[in-house]
């Protein structure tokens, strides 16, 4: 029953009523149908949407991958990937409300036009007999070698009434001239206001907390700068190797899988101004600016690694160079640690290390503010030895959360003072459980809104960023592998801190 | 369950002990203070309701059980633990107080003691609230909101007036107002025909039929008619004779509905304007 604004503005009955935000009726074309990300990702946040009625009234899907295959045996397919990895339970009337609005199309670059005209007909055949009116969400989760082919043909055959969005899948570009090179492609044939580039971190609850954090508690934004914040560190790591994907990481490294994408917009999140409200370019607005005032950090302040042989788990696993489909010989970084600064008024002089990676010591996502001392600790030495910096730690994941370490005194005689964690767990104050990243970002892009998208200046401000550092990386041959699978990393990133006279958090 | 309690400081104290008993696993994340004063006709449809909210919404919560008979309070205090991932509980806190006497008449200096600082107040009463009587106002001069059901009202519309005179004191839900969520979008959607309406039929309890003639009468800024056939859910309205289309979806149980409204916590000013309109 979505009723539209204008008929909310004389309707006095709509007042005050919680009408459903359903956007409004569409088509969703799927554009590598047969790959991992549609079954894992994209198809779970979308019965998991529908489950909740979320998803518009008037709605179907069109699958395109190279493989043949029947609309069927594209259900069939579909419906056992939400079984697997959805996170609701499989209801068979939610499944057959999205199944019946399913269609699959074989096909690829070398079919030509034909591939386009057959989803073409398959979009209009959804206009009259499911009312989508038009409305197109394009979704790209294919290789970047076909947008070209995929983008000109859907620019071709873009639909004359409604609206057409185009979500991009990572990675965007390559480096700063293939992202450039790819916007140009783009905006041949879509606005920007059409293009909504996914950096699915954004579309996480506890990244959009940090917002609301920052943002909605006047306590932090006094002491949410250089006079009283001593550094930051923020953490990317996981355990898994790179789960056959060897051709893409290959090309890709830690530096354009993580740090490029996510781990950039963590510390324009953590350091930007706040925005005038949260419209999209508002927020954008900010961002860009924090990643414009980074300046490019030197050789000594960038570290790199590549896991050699270890135990993850308590079980032996291989080295990078011995996964399959991987260089025997290969120079990729599984691993980025940095000291970037922000250049501006609130942050200048304070460093902000970084450290992503695959195969290390546990799976986490942190954010931690680690505050300046108290000036002058009225103890003795000895009674303070246990007591570290205030240090704010949010929690991406897992553990969504924030807590703040603080000294507190150590019961008993005397005074010794000891750091202690106050913990707030997400999921333990909001009893639902936490959505998907992706099935926020599918239901903003319907309702077109941008504001957990990247914007082409924040990708081309990032790319510039990475460019700088892998420009002086190809001047040395570091000696890999050089940490072993379930530690922290290479000894230079703890070489990194320790040469400012910090180190990295504890665990 | 504990042995009787028969004081506030021992509550108190009981709670301090639970607390330090607690594994060092458990969080104690409260996003509220829930009180509800249960009549001792209410007791058993009032723990059915609260079975599970907590786990929902995790609080404090405090149920009263005002007695006529004795002197002095009888409490008793529970700890329950939620699983959650990572191998981690959650705690809660449910303290049920039998009030006797002058404790029953002047509760709120039982509750103040024992609410959550800072957090906000969610004031449960069941039946009919005695307007103007010291419990009930001593009770929301400690709440932030009031959470009622008119549906267990006797005599309406007449309380509702009573009701109209406690807006500007405090924020106020009714469930039975909830109860009409999923009918008011529909009714809406027959604008602009439905600016036009005389009369209204509501086959459904007295307090559905009563809210949904108040509110289209304070939207549309008219008088309306109304015509009431008993029911003990809504299961049909008709503007002037003609039946208005059934709208999609179930109607939600009574935990679900308490559970909604212990997420609101501003002022409805269309249910405010719904009620005087009803009077």
């Amino acid at each position: 029953m979505a009723l539209a604004e204008d008929q909310r503005i004389e309707n006095p009955l709509l007042e005050g009523l919680q009408l459903s935000r359903r956007p409004e009726p569409c088509a969703m074309v799927i554009f590598g149908a047969s790959g991992d990300l549609t079954k894992r990702k994209l198809f779970p946040a979308l019965y998991s949407l529908a489950y909740r009625q979320l998803l518009p009234e008037k709605f179907g899907i069109v699958g395109v991958a190279r493989t043949e295959e029947s609309d069927d045996g594209f259900r069939e397919r579909m419906k056992a990937a939400v079984q697997e990895f959805g996170r609701d339970d499989f209801r068979d009337d939610v499944w057959e409300w999205l199944a019946d609005g399913m269609h699959y199309v074989a096909g690829t670059a070398e079919d030509g036009d034909d591939v386009f005209v057959h989803i073409d007909e398959t979009l209009t055949d959804f206009d009259r007999d499911r009312g989508t009116s038009g409305n197109r969400v394009y979704y790209l989760a294919v290789p970047p070698p076909a947008f070209e082919t995929i983008v000109k043909g859907i620019g071709k055959h873009r639909s004359k009434q409604g609206w057409t969005r185009l979500i991009v899948e990572k990675p965007f570009g390559h480096d700063l001239q293939s992202a450039q090179e790819l916007n140009t492609l783009l905006h041949k044939h879509f606005d920007e206001n059409e293009i909504f580039r996914i950096d699915h971190y954004l579309g996480k609850e506890t990244v959009q907390n940090m917002l609301a954090l920052r943002f909605a508690n006047g306590i932090f934004e006094p002491i949410w700068n250089r006079q009283f914040v001593d550094h930051i560190q923020i953490t990317v790591a996981e355990t898994i190797g790179i789960e056959g994907r060897a051709d893409y990481y290959e090309h890709a490294g830690a530096i354009r899988d993580i740090f490029q994408n996510h781990l950039l917009q963590l510390i324009a999140l953590t350091a930007m101004e706040p925005p005038i409200d949260f419209a999209a370019d508002s927020v954008r607005n900010e961002k860009v600016k924090v990643l414009k005032s980074m300046h490019t950090p030197g050789p000594k302040h960038v570290v790199r690694g590549q896991y050699g042989l270890g135990y993850i788990e308590g079980q032996e696993v291989p080295g990078y160079r011995e996964e399959q489909g991987v260089d025997p010989s290969s120079m990729t970084e599984t691993f980025i640690a940095a000291k970037l600064f922000v250049d501006n008024w609130r942050w200048a002089d304070t460093p902000i290390y970084i450290r992503a990676g695959k195969r290390l010591a546990r799976r986490e996502t942190t954010i931690a503010i680690q505050f300046k001392g108290a000036p002058h600790p009225p103890f003795e030495e000895a009674a303070a030895e246990g007591l570290r910096p205030n240090v704010l730690l949010i929690h991406i994941q897992p553990d969504e959360g924030v807590s703040l370490a603080i000294g507190a005194k150590v019961p008993g005689q005397g005074l010794q003072i000891r750091t202690v964690h106050m913990d707030f767990l997400y999921g333990g104050a909001f009893r639902t459980d936490l959505p998907e990243a992706y099935e926020r970002l599918l239901i903003d892009c319907m309702r077109g809104d941008a504001s957990l998208f990247t914007r082409e200046d924040e990708v081309i401000e990032q790319w510039q960023l990475v460019d700088a550092i892998v420009a002086f990386w190809r001047r040395d041959r570091p000696s890999f592998p050089n940490y072993a699978a379930g530690t922290w990393g290479p000894p230079s990133s703890d070489e990194l801190l320790r040469r400012d006279g910090r180190s990295w958090r504890r665990h | 369950m504990a042995t009787a309690l028969d004081t506030v400081s021992a509550i108190e104290r009981k709670l301090a002990a639970l607390r330090l008993a607690d594994e060092g696993s458990r969080l104690r994340t409260n996003v509220m203070t829930h009180i509800a004063w249960v009549p001792e006709e209410w007791v058993e449809a009032a723990e059915d309701v609260l079975a599970g909210l907590a786990e929902r919404h995790p609080s404090r919560t405090i149920v009263l059980f005002p007695q006529s008979a004795g002197a002095g309070l009888e409490g008793k205090v529970e700890s329950e633990s939620f699983p959650m991932s990572e191998g981690l509980t959650i705690c809660t806190d449910t303290i049920r107080i039998r009030l006797h006497g002058t404790s029953a008449e002047h509760p709120a200096s039982v509750v103040e003691p024992l609410l959550v600082p800072d957090l906000p107040v969610f004031l449960r009463w069941r039946g009919v609230p005695p307007f103007g009587e010291s419990a009930f106002d001593e009770l929301i001069g400690v709440a932030d909101r009031l959470i009622v059901d008119s549906t267990e009202w006797p005599g309406l519309p007449k309380p509702y007036a009573r009701m109209a005179e406690i807006f500007d004191r405090l924020a106020v839900s009714d469930i039975a107002w909830a109860r009409t969520s999923r009918w008011r979008p529909m009714l809406a959607s027959l604008w602009p025909a439905i600016a036009k309406v005389e009369r209204i039929k509501v086959t459904g309890t007295e307090a559905q039929a009563q809210l949904l003639a108040g509110w289209l009468r304070s939207r549309l800024d008219r008088s309306i008619g109304l015509e009431h056939e008993p029911s003990n859910k809504l299961v049909g309205v008709e503007l002037d004779g003609e039946p208005a289309p059934f709208p999609p979806g179930d109607p939600p149980i009574p935990a679900d509905l308490l559970s909604d409204e212990l997420d609101k916590l501003s002022r409805d000013p269309v249910y405010e304007a719904a009620v005087i309109a009803a009077v």
